[in-house]
């Protein structure tokens, strides 16, 4: 028996085993739900963010300075592939590619619509998109070749095409010439994001180049960092070798797609919302149980004053019992949690409702709980805390009381 | 019947008294269950306000409740699904009261262009006088005009749309489509109205031009992409519904909102699931809690309950008493809550603004502003579930209390 | 440093309406090593002198030193230290921790004066012999007799080898056989440890172990002589 404190805590929060319990059961559920929706929360955050940036807008990319609010065709950086190239080189990283933008309506011998055509450099794009990988039809394309193109599925049915038909599309180019072309559909690519589903197209970057009178201009370069937790390191060697101006900005995906910190954030702060409200109330829960064992205790307490304990030591002591009803709550809250959360990571979990709004926010139909240690203790630690600030109230009581008066008390 | 009153009057009194024995117990439990019914009801407002905006939005942009189309339009919205404007039995059922408007639209795939830039469309033929009703665009025009008549001859465009093609009102703008032979059909139109959407996303995508004038462009006299009716409340449309289909020559397709578009149905089925899941596990939290104070008040007067049983007073009055004394705790922890959530809702209701992160609700299809919406229904089920879950809770410490062995309780410390 | 002197101790209560005198200009002194009986009816004073002396309650006027410390002038915290180093207290009603064992009683004081686990142990077995209750280390206050949780206050009161033992009624609960046992032990420590002992009591029994009978009554000392 080597601490006699510890003893007597632990024995205590047995006095009334079914209050103590009672508390400790507010706090595994608490806890155990915690665990488990801060899993989720970060499992579907991290995959939201990584099948969003990963289909089109990579992590960083030059640009014009003006192209993000204006994407226009004459916000364009020259030699662009030279560009892409030395960057290769300099950053030792290959999943960096050039790409231009144009709009143009597009013909099929059925059908005529607007959309959105990229020029990619074919050897480099399937590093920083997962797009040219979607081609669920036909193939992705032949970075030699020239005149193919590739669309997306729901563009393709609207045009009615397939692979082996051929489009022809109208836009106006660089120099607000004509641009026209006939090209011939070699894949086509479905991504589950609508918007690029419904209305884009690829074509090999030089081809894009000629037929809308780039003279080697392009839009962006789209760099795909190998850990998103790398793109700030590889911001700033990028801006050391290529420094802004007010031709050139390197674009965060922040910035690229400001929705969706938004959105998570928009999430975040109403799944804390609920979050602290738990909280609150486990606290609630250990205010009472403690106050009621302060109260009843304090014939004992005033003993304990007689025999010349310091109130602090007391106030220490029902903080103590707090801390071992916490790390019962705790323990038993993130086994649990552990459990349910473990078991959904690899079944999945879905619920009504939520393949339909899986599609809005890129997520698969069924979501699966990332389980790390920050997701474990996260939430049951923030109520470990709240439960403990309760307990203040409880043991501040000690300090007034009055040892003969306390130990007359029934 | 007296003996009933006297009772329970006398029982009322004895619960109001024992709940104040030991206060601070008391207040500590009526502060956890006025902060958890005050954050079932205020959460709850602000979800509902969010999911209302959401539909509201949803529906605006569809738009309409009901849509009457070629079955192949909604998969391949081409110029040559179009159909012929409503007729003979189901003109008279648009016609009748009860639904609130109804017009005819055109949608098609196109392309404007300005002399420096070109972008990709939705181009809709719309009824001018009708759209208030349908889309409530007209409301959202902030310079020029919306379209005065169906032969108008001008195109209100989205701020964004005007700020991509570098024009402005009063300037000229190119509209190019195909017509249903696949031949190109293009024609200058002067950009008479500029709207901003809620929705930024909008703005770059739908073009209004009037419907006659498209038709004539396009080459469709007397043809239209759809039929849209708009009911009183989305919510409540099946009767509407089924009236009109039963008029719907087979060869067209007609659906409600919930079908066109999966996303906004699942926001509205579930909103209500939402809530219920909340409340219930708010409650849960608080229950824990519940338990605790009536086992602790049973606990201390074990004594006082073993003399009053051997007085002869029934188990089942003691029951009544413990049951009752939880009941007094959970309404004044209910009254507290409520009145918090109702002071802290109201003066939100003129609008939070969220625009901090606009474009993060725009992908999940809501505004920058967000009206909480307090209905009577969710504060019925919020207060419901506490009541009745709370007397559920209950009943097992009341039930021990009143099976105590009189004998022991009175020997006990 | 354990002789104790009180002047002209003043204490009054309010009770409802009334204010009972509790202590009315006591003069006492009490040397190391002496065993004194304070004696007297219910209300007399006896219970507020002892809990003067051990800094429990504090006189409206009047000293009391110990040695040289004026007890009446301390603050909680160092009355509190004086308490746990200088002076055991015995109560009436043994108050001792419900959830400890005999041994984790005498322990827990021990351990709030900073001594080491094994000296601690050994010393709790020790005094716990010593007062006769070898061999029920292990048992909780509920466990035992009403002598034997005495002895077991007892125990805690003198582990430490205090100055002064301060004891309230303290065979008020017991029956004649423990009373006699417990006094016995009393006389022990006093003679072989030079303890001081100040016991408030109203059993004729207690008063015949004293070396010096003070009587008290409406919060005056009527006598003081020594036996």
């Amino acid at each position: 028996m080597a601490d006699v404190s510890l003893v007597l805590a632990w024995r205590n929060l047995w006095r009334h085993g079914r209050r103590t319990w009672l508390t400790i059961g507010a706090m595994i559920f608490s806890n155990t739900l915690l665990v488990f929706s801060i899993s989720l929360q970060f499992g579907s955050y991290d995959m939201m963010i990584d099948n969003t940036l990963q289909a089109y807008s990579g992590h960083i990319q030059l640009q014009h300075a003006r192209y993000l609010d204006e994407p226009k065709m004459r916000y364009a950086l020259p030699d662009i592939d030279a560009s892409a190239q030395t960057l290769r080189k300099e950053l030792g990283l290959s999943s960096i590619s050039a790409r231009a933008v144009g709009f143009a309506l597009a013909s099929s011998h059925e059908r005529s619509y607007g959309l959105q055509i990229l020029g990619v450099d074919a050897e480099h794009e399937p590093l920083v998109s997962t797009l040219p990988g979607l081609v669920k039809q036909g193939r992705y394309l032949d970075p030699a070749a020239v005149e193919e193109i590739v669309i997306g599925s729901v563009l393709a049915r609207n045009l009615k095409v397939g692979p082996g038909d051929e489009l022809t599309f109208l836009g106006s180019g660089f120099d607000d010439s004509f641009a026209a072309g006939v090209v011939t559909v070699v894949g086509v690519f479905e991504s589950g994001v609508a918007d690029l589903d419904r209305s884009m197209a690829q074509v090999n970057l030089g081809y894009f180049q000629e037929i809308f009178a780039m003279q080697g201009h392009g839009h962006s370069i789209v760099i795909r960092a190998a850990h998103i937790d790398d793109v700030d390191q590889l911001m700033a060697d990028i801006s050391t070798l290529k420094p802004a101006s007010d031709k050139l900005a390197i674009r965060h995906w922040d910035e690229l797609q400001p929705g969706l910190r938004q959105a998570i954030q928009a999430d975040m702060t109403s799944a804390w919302f609920m979050y602290l409200v738990l909280i609150v109330l486990v606290a609630f829960s250990v205010l009472n149980t403690q106050l009621m064992s302060v109260l009843e205790r304090t014939r004992e307490f005033g003993t304990m004053m007689a025999l010349g304990l310091q109130p602090s030591r007391l106030a220490r002591l029902v903080m103590l019992e707090t801390a071992l009803m916490t790390s019962v709550g705790l323990a038993l809250g993130i086994t649990l949690g552990c459990l349910i959360t473990w078991y959904l990571s690899h079944v999945g979990f879905s619920y009504p409702g939520m393949e339909e709004m899986a599609v809005k926010f890129n997520l698969p139909d069924r979501m699966y709980p990332a389980i790390s240690p920050v997701s474990l203790t996260l939430g049951p630690g923030i109520v470990a805390i709240g439960s403990l600030l309760a307990s203040i109230y409880p043991a501040t009581r000690l300090y007034l009381l009055l040892p003969i008066e306390a130990m007359r008390a029934a | 019947m007296q003996g009933f009153r006297l009772h329970f009057v006398m029982l009322l009194r004895l619960s109001w008294r024992n709940l104040w024995r030991n206060h601070r117990r008391t207040y500590i439990m009526l502060g956890a269950i006025s902060v958890g019914v005050w954050a079932m009801i205020f959460m709850t407002a602000l979800m509902r306000g969010m999911v209302d905006d959401m539909l509201n939005q949803g529906i605006h942009n569809l738009p309409g409740h009901i849509q009457i189309q070629h079955p192949a339009f909604l998969d391949d919205p081409s110029v040559v699904n179009s159909i012929a404007e409503p007729e003979g039995e189901l003109l008279a059922a648009l016609n009748q009261p009860g639904v609130k408007r109804w017009a005819t639209r055109i949608k098609v795939p196109a392309v404007i262009a300005s002399e420096r830039e070109s972008r990709g469309i939705n181009l809709l033929g719309v009824e001018a006088e009708a759209e208030a009703d349908i889309t409530g665009l007209p409301a959202q025009v902030s310079e020029g005009r919306f379209l005065e008549s169906n032969q108008d001859q001008g195109v209100v465009i989205g701020a964004k749309l005007a700020q991509r093609l570098e024009t402005r009102l009063g300037k000229r703008v190119v509209v190019m489509s195909q017509d249903p032979d696949n031949n190109i059909s293009e024609r200058g139109f002067r950009v008479v109205g500029i709207y901003r959407a809620e929705m930024p996303g909008l703005e770059e995508y739908n073009v209004y031009a009037a419907r006659d004038t498209l038709q004539k462009l396009l080459r469709i006299e007397g043809r239209v992409s759809q039929i849209v009716i708009v009911d009183q409340d989305y919510r409540d449309i099946e009767s509407l519904y089924r009236r009109i289909e039963k008029v719907t020559p087979s060869t067209l397709e007609i659906k409600p909102w919930y079908e066109i578009d999966n996303y906004l149905a699942a926001m509205f089925n579930m909103m209500d699931g939402f809530v219920l899941v909340w409340v219930i596990i708010i409650f849960l939290a608080l229950s824990f809690g519940l338990v605790n104070t009536l086992v602790m008040a049973v606990f201390e007067r074990v004594r006082e309950i073993g003399l009053i049983q051997a007085l002869g007073m029934r188990p089942r009055l003691i029951v009544y008493q413990i049951l009752l004394e939880s009941l007094l705790l959970l309404l004044i922890g209910l009254a507290i809550g409520n009145g918090l959530a109702i002071i802290t809702v109201k003066p939100l209701e003129s609008g939070l603004d969220i625009s901090m992160v606009a474009e993060g609700m725009a992908m999940m299809g809501a505004s920058s502003m967000l009206y909480p919406n307090l209905t009577l229904h969710d504060m019925l089920l919020a207060n419901s579930v506490v009541i009745i879950l709370g007397i559920l809770t209950s009943i097992l410490p009341a039930w021990r209390a009143a099976h105590l062995d009189p004998v022991r309780a009175l020997n006990s410390t | 440093m354990s002789a104790i002197h009180c002047h002209q101790l003043c204490k009054t209560f309010r009770q409802g309406d009334e204010i009972i005198t509790g202590l009315d200009h006591v003069d006492i002194s009490i040397e190391e090593g002496e065993f004194v009986c304070l004696s007297g009816p219910s209300g007399s004073g006896k219970t507020t002198l002892l809990n003067a002396i051990g800094g429990l309650d504090t006189p409206d006027s009047g000293e009391i030193r110990m040695g040289d410390i004026r007890i009446d002038q301390l603050e909680r915290g160092p009355l509190a230290d004086m308490r746990l180093h200088h002076i055991g207290f015995v109560f009436q009603a043994y108050n001792l921790i419900p959830v400890l064992t005999a041994q984790e009683n005498v322990e827990f004081v021990m351990q709030v004066q900073g001594i080491p686990a094994a000296e601690r142990s050994r010393k709790a077995r020790d005094i716990l012999r010593e007062v006769g209750l070898e061999g029920m280390e292990d048992r909780r206050p509920a466990q035992l007799s009403g002598g034997q949780q005495q002895r077991v206050a007892v125990a805690r009161a003198i582990v430490s080898h205090p100055d002064l033992v301060l004891a309230d009624e303290p065979t008020a609960n017991l029956d004649s056989v423990a009373s006699t046992h417990l006094m016995g032990l009393f006389s022990e420590l006093n003679e072989n440890h030079k303890i001081t002992f100040v016991i408030a009591t109203h059993d004729k029994r207690v008063m015949s172990y004293a070396r010096r009978l003070i009587k008290m009554q409406d919060g005056k000392i009527i006598s003081d002589e020594a036996q």
